[in-house]
């Protein structure tokens, strides 16, 4: 009986797939469309915002020039006049407004080098940095407080007071020193009052490989 | 999100022992389905045996709906898959004369390696001239070079050169599959049988 | 009795729908893994080229279509067709294998000789080599790995194999029937 059952159902076997076909293809037409969302999911994004690794102090970014290290690239992420009149040694102009074009990419997106965003505070350097994660590049940095913390801090650092910890003149002479490297000039050092002067350090060329994918190849 | 290897999922240096795995699974599909018979393809050709067409379309028809489906559910990026490129005439002129080639040879250098694996003289063989053509080919590129490298229209896909809806077109695509396979089913009927 | 069992069996092959289902699947998860689809004729490509590399280095250096798969320091032959090309011969021999259809032979209609069916084989598979050098793939690489992301290429190579093979037919009809 049970047997017979079987032997019927499968008489239709093929009109039955044919059946499951249609269904699954014609699920795909019927589906509900919807936008993709690109790049990184949500939550992969706040817990990069929320990462220490997202912002770079003054005082570490002042050793990393100082020591010459390859591994980082500033980008200067404001207008043009900005970056004519100063900018961080060394530093590449994307305005946010370019952020996006292919030559601009090919520094962002990339694997060899970490990159430190900067503007005149961190906002739009923030804004940067979340345009990029957004899209899934890495190793994206944002320089605390920017060129104005630049100036506090490394150009023209505060001096401590008599009564300050140790601590603090200890930093105030390593801020100092690297103000030097950076061109400010003290007038305990020259007898001439002179204002202070900065100096662009030499322009370093900076090359960036194109990110390589492994991209998908032919069959035959 | 797929695809894994070029995604970084799974590290590069497994490329080789996954293309190992997967060709044996398309080894095995291939030979298991009939496809290691010459006689059994041609039937295709002949009426005799529909066998080619029937493993052919149902394939097609689900890789299809499954790439569809998993793009939908994201799992898959639809847009990193390696689109065969089109070179119009070199597309047509190199299928018509893969066309001959099928019917004289009774192989394609897919089934044709599963036949040599089952010890097929006339596979080998096969493999051998596919070999000679390919020779031919290199040595006469010069004069191949304009086909080979003109007329290209980049990686497209049906959807960017015939401006349809992949998904009407898939199931356009899978309602003429269904009717290949009645009709192959009918002129099964009226043709004689070939034993082989 | 076992022995007609065998011979049975050596013709009973998978429905072709079950088949082309698995094959899909198999499509299907070639693309999840490795974004590329399958193929057979880019190993043959490469097994000649590495010939001609190891018996005329120099001729295959200028031509303009060898070298363009020759690097520096890779051979031609640590490609991933030709490992997928090796999986396939592993894979028929383990199927063969399983059903007893492993031995050698020349299969023919009976109404020709051996003679003629390798004649034809090997007409057949100079022009195949060569077609698939032309359309940059074969059924496998070109028409059913393209036909699974709606490549037009892909379907268009499909179309046209099939279409002159059906008009083509006539004229081997010989041959097999």
């Amino acid at each position: 009986m049970v047997k017979k059952k079987i032997a019927k159902v499968l008489a239709f076997r093929y009109k039955i797939l044919a059946a499951i076909l249609i269904l699954l293809a014609g699920g795909l037409v019927l589906l509900p469309k919807y936008q993709k969302h690109e790049g990184i999911k949500p939550e992969e994004l706040v817990s990069h915002a929320m990462s220490p690794e997202r912002y770079m102090t003054t005082d570490r970014l002042a050793h990393i020039l100082i020591n010459q290290d390859p591994s980082f690239i500033l980008i200067d992420v404001r207008d043009e006049k900005s970056f004519a009149s100063y900018t961080l040694p060394n530093a590449i102009n994307i305005p946010l407004e370019k952020l996006f074009d292919e030559d601009s990419e090919s520094y962002l997106n990339q694997n060899q080098f970490d990159v430190v965003l900067f503007s005149n505070d961190n906002f739009h350097a923030d804004q940067a940095w979340i345009l990029c994660n957004r899209l899934g590049y890495k190793n994206l940095r944002v320089l605390k407080g920017g060129i104005n913390q630049w100036f506090t801090t490394i150009i023209n650092p505060l001096k401590p007071e008599e009564n300050m910890p140790a601590a603090a003149h200890e930093l105030y002479a390593t801020r100092k020193a690297a103000s030097m490297f950076f061109g400010v000039v003290y007038p305990e050092q020259v007898k001439v009052e002179a204002p202070k002067i900065v100096k662009e350090a030499p322009k370093k060329v900076i090359t960036v490989e194109k990110k390589k994918k492994a991209a998908a190849e032919g069959g035959c | 999100m797929g695809p894994l290897i070029p995604n970084g999922v799974i590290p590069i240096e497994w490329d080789n022992i996954i293309a190992i795995l997967i060709g044996i699974v398309f080894g095995f599909v291939l030979e298991a389905s009939g496809f290691s018979s010459s006689r059994k393809l041609a039937g295709l050709f002949y009426g005799y045996d529909f066998a080619v067409l029937k493993v052919f379309f149902t394939a097609a028809v689900v890789s299809l709906i499954g790439v569809y489906y998993m793009d939908y559910l994201g799992y898959l990026d639809i847009t990193q898959l390696y689109v065969h490129p089109l070179y119009l005439w070199g597309a047509i002129i190199g299928g018509i004369i893969m066309g001959v080639g099928f019917v004289a040879g009774g192989f394609c250098p897919g089934t044709s390696l599963c036949a040599v694996a089952i010890g097929k003289i006339d596979a080998m063989v096969y493999v051998a001239g596919i070999m000679v053509g390919i020779f031919i080919f290199s040595e006469l590129y010069p004069l191949f070079q304009p086909i080979y490298e003109g007329y290209f229209y980049g990686n497209v896909t049906l959807e960017d050169s015939l401006g349809i809806n992949p998904y009407w077109f898939v199931f356009i695509f899978s309602m003429i599959a269904i009717v290949a396979f009645v009709v192959s089913d009918m002129v099964t009927k009226k043709v004689k049988k070939i034993f082989y | 009795m076992k022995k007609e069992l065998k011979q049975k069996s050596k013709h009973i092959y998978w429905n072709p729908y079950y088949g082309g289902f698995l094959l899909g699947i198999l499509i299907l998860f070639t693309f999840y893994l490795t974004g590329r689809g399958l193929g057979a004729s880019g190993a043959m490509k490469s097994s000649v080229v590495s010939i001609i590399e190891s018996v005329a280095p120099t001729h295959a250096e200028e031509s303009n279509y060898y070298s363009k798969f020759i690097t520096e320091d890779e051979s031609p032959m640590k490609n991933w067709l030709v490992f997928e090309t090796l999986g396939v011969l592993i894979g028929a021999f383990i199927s063969g294998g399983l059903n007893g259809r492993i031995g050698w032979r020349i299969q023919h209609s009976p109404k020709i000789t051996s003679k003629r069916r390798l004649v034809f084989a090997l007409g057949g598979g100079v022009l195949f080599g060569l077609g698939a050098q032309i359309a940059r793939g074969c059924t496998s690489g070109a028409a059913l790995s393209g036909m699974a992301v709606l490549s037009t290429g892909g379907f268009i190579t499909m179309l046209a194999i099939f279409a002159s093979a059906y008009a083509t037919a006539y004229f081997f009809r010989k041959n097999w029937i």
